[in-house]
């Protein structure tokens, strides 16, 4: 097992036991003593009005899924920026063809508006 | 008996694995199972750096922690009412259930652990990007492309399926 | 013969005319007021491919692009079927008042893009490059399911495909993980290489193999994977489900036939192919078995049905049942039967679903009760038309259908498959009940007062007219195809 990724597994291991203990402390040292006012869920000291559940714009969604697909496209051509020297001309023009199909999909969304907020 | 460090590690990872799959799949609370992936994606991508497969497991936490996670969290926490919906499968019931799925189960393993794997050589830990890259460019080239036309025709379809449409 | 990435592109037209096609409308969607430009733009493109595609005929079996794409006489032939499909399905589209209430820009997009997928679907010679022909089609069809606005049923229909889809993708490639650890490779020539000596526990590869059967059987609609089937083509808009039953079927079958029979089957003497043998477990019998339980499923499931796409829906699985048996018998006979049936089902299927989006255009109504009296409704022609299809559905003479299920019977009888051969004929019978009462509610129920007349489209009666003509001409004259189809036999084995 290569002594590379022990830091890793170290660094996991202590924050999970650090978020762990730091809640569980708080649960068991905290006096329990709930008021009214204290259980109301909390809105910058205004009164709370109306249910919390109100119907969200679809736009969130479109927002998470382009990330996704252009987060992915700079995953694909991660491995070939590492390379790009070796690959020479012919990897330039592969890796272009692969940005010039996403642009194509960037410019479709701009011009539909799926990149409008409103 | 001496255990080395790793295995006890893999099996660590692999109960966080099983255990958040669990988790995903009994929770009677949508949000508690939307949570455990979490602990699915993460631990998927340690058993990635057991396999010596760097550059996957670090796609796999931008990516399916990054981004997968977030959507389905999005998907959770904004669909109105979530909570109000019972997730039970009443016609087959659980016994009969538990004992198709142990079955099940049972053949899995008997299959592999009977089986010959082609192993590969041993595993060794050196940067993959790189032979990644080259492969991507030589061999998987037309893969590399066709996925680019996959990623535009989900982004074309992600904006038409959600577009608001004015009623006339 | 192998072929590098540069030198593959010149046999590679057909696919860069599809993509261009589809670069350009996404472009000119962006550009142009005028939406129905986009579908004669459409089906231009896929007439050029088309040319392109017939243009490589006569080349040497090469396989492109380092081994991940096959090009031989087989993958050729489910383009052309490809192609054909989807010409059909964008001129379907033209007349459809359903699809007038979607964007069109996107429409012609993504269903260009399901048949590009579909190439590679059928031209694959890699788990790799299968896994993404079958999940770029997949992707496409659930959205083209969906869009429809304002629609509950069509987003319904396109939610259960996804998630149906989804767990059938997953499994499918746990099945070909499987295969990769067992052989070492992805591409189809090794795994062949590997199963011949003799590697791999039985049990392992029987899980592999039916987990892989469960990917390719969704797509296909074989039972028990062919849930989703009923409601999506109830919800998709009509045309696209026509071109889902007839080109998503032919591509399924493509993509079973190249993966299976390299691995399972060894080349025997005199060209013919022979069963591989794996000693502990019998394949055919799995295969029969699928077979009659997705037929017998199909055709009782469709006695009852009063939707007619619904009715349809049902059928289509029924004659996936009657592809598999081709597949069954894994040998030449079998598979020019399959390749056949293949021709004839996108004639007829298409037709059908041509006349049920006619009455809906015109009546709003997909249900039986809205065919009453077709015949007597100014839709005589029309009524003619789906008679000669439901005909040829079920099976009879003079048709195409019945020259197609002859050569499957004919197929199986010579392998000695006599069940199967019975539960076929008892299966076709049934469906004559279903298919005739459509046939009764056209010409022989009086039309109800509320009944409007019907009208069909200019577009689509040209269509619709060359498909009942073809049906009936295979019927009596099938030497032609059958020779086509015996010539497209010639795939790739290295």
């Amino acid at each position: 097992m290569s002594d590379a990724y022990l830091p890793i597994l170290l660094i996991f291991g202590v924050s999970a036991l650090n978020a762990v203990f730091m809640v569980a402390l708080s649960h068991i040292l905290n006096p329990r003593r709930p008021t009214p006012q204290k259980a109301m869920p909390y809105e910058s000291g205004m009164i709370p009005l109306g249910d919390t559940r109100a119907r969200f714009s679809v736009k969130f969604y479109l927002v998470a899924i382009s990330f996704i697909v252009f987060d992915l496209e700079a995953v694909f051509l991660i491995p070939w920026a590492v390379e790009m020297r070796a690959l020479g001309w012919s990897g330039f023009v592969a890796a272009s063809i692969f940005v010039a199909v996403l642009t194509a999909g960037l410019v479709y969304e701009w011009k539909k508006g799926g990149l409008d907020w409103d | 008996m001496e255990i080395p460090i790793h295995v006890l590690v893999f099996y660590l990872v692999a109960l966080v694995v099983v255990g958040s799959a669990c988790i995903v799949a009994f929770s009677r609370n949508i949000v508690h199972s939307a949570f455990s992936l979490l602990g699915t994606f993460g631990g998927v991508a340690a058993l990635y750096v057991f396999l010596g497969a760097d550059f996957v497991a670090a796609v796999q936490v931008l990516i399916y922690v990054g981004g997968i996670l977030v959507l389905i969290l999005f998907a959770v926490m904004l669909t109105h009412r979530i909570s109000d919906i019972d997730i039970t499968n009443r016609t087959v019931g659980r016994i009969p259930g538990l004992v198709a799925g142990a079955v099940f189960l049972g053949i899995l393993v008997y299959a592999i652990a009977g089986t010959d794997w082609a192993k590969a050589r041993e595993v060794a830990f050196e940067p993959t990007t790189a032979a990644i890259g080259n492969l991507f460019l030589g061999e998987y080239l037309l893969p590399f492309q066709i996925a680019a036309v996959v990623l535009l025709v989900a982004l074309i379809g992600a904006i038409t399926l959600s577009r608001k449409e004015i009623k006339e | 013969m192998d072929l590098g990435n540069v030198a593959s592109l010149s046999l590679f037209y057909p696919e860069i005319v599809l993509a261009g096609t589809i670069l350009v409308l996404t472009i000119l969607d962006l550009v142009v007021a005028n939406k129905r430009a986009m579908a004669y733009l459409g089906l231009a493109g896929c007439l050029v491919a088309l040319g392109a595609t017939v243009d490589l005929y006569g080349t040497e079996p090469t396989l492109l692009f380092h081994r991940m794409v096959a090009l031989d006489n087989f993958s050729l032939f489910f383009k052309v079927v490809t192609l054909a499909a989807l010409v059909g399905a964008i001129w379907m589209s033209i007349g459809s008042g359903e699809v007038r209430q979607v964007h069109l820009g996107e429409y012609y997009i993504v269903l260009l893009t399901c048949g590009f997928g579909m190439f590679f679907m059928a031209s694959a010679n890699n788990l790799l490059m299968a896994y993404l022909g079958l999940e770029l089609v997949s992707l496409t069809s659930y959205i083209l399911t969906g869009m429809l606005p304002h629609n509950r049923r069509s987003a319904e229909a396109a939610l259960k495909y996804l998630i149906y889809g989804g767990v059938a993708s997953g499994t499918m490639i746990y099945g070909m993980s499987w295969v990769f650890g067992m052989a070492g490779s992805l591409d189809y020539a090794t795994i062949n290489a590997a199963m011949a000596e003799g590697g791999g526990n039985q049990i392992a590869l029987f899980m592999a193999f039916v987990f892989i059967l469960a990917g390719f059987g969704y797509k296909m609609a074989f039972a028990p994977f062919h849930m989703w089937s009923p409601d999506v083509y109830q919800g998709a808009p009509t045309p696209f489900t026509g071109f889902l039953s007839v080109a998503s079927n032919a591509a399924g079958v493509a993509i079973l036939i190249r993966f299976f029979y390299p691995a399972v089957s060894t080349l025997g003497q005199e060209g013919a192919w022979a069963f591989q043998a794996l000693p502990a477990l019998q394949w055919t019998d799995l295969l029969v078995a699928l077979s009659i339980i997705t037929m017998t499923w199909g055709n009782l499931s469709a006695l009852n049905q009063r939707n007619v796409k619904r009715l349809l829906a049902y059928s289509g699985i029924a004659h996936a049942g009657y592809i598999m048996m081709g597949l069954v018998v894994l040998n030449n006979d079998g598979l020019n039967a399959m390749l056949f049936y293949v021709v004839v089902y996108l004639i007829m299927n298409l037709g059908a679903f041509l006349v049920v989006m006619i009455v809906a255009n015109a009546t709003g109504r997909e249900d039986m009760d809205a065919y009453r009296g077709l015949a007597w409704r100014g839709a005589a022609f029309p009524a003619v038309c789906m008679m000669v299809f439901l005909a040829s559905l079920t099976g009879l003479p003079p048709m195409a259908g019945f020259i197609g299920k002859l050569l499957l019977v004919a197929a199986i009888i010579e392998g000695q498959f006599y069940v199967l051969a019975v539960v076929a004929m008892i299966n076709t019978v049934v469906s004559l009940y279903y298919y005739w009462r459509i046939v009764k509610t056209m010409f022989l129920d009086e039309p109800a007062p509320e009944d409007g007349p019907v009208a069909a489209t200019a577009s689509a009666m040209p269509l619709l007219g060359a498909l009942m003509v073809l049906t009936i001409v295979l019927g009596v004259y099938w030497a032609p195809l059958l020779d086509y189809t015996t010539g497209s036999l010639g795939f790739f084995m290295p």
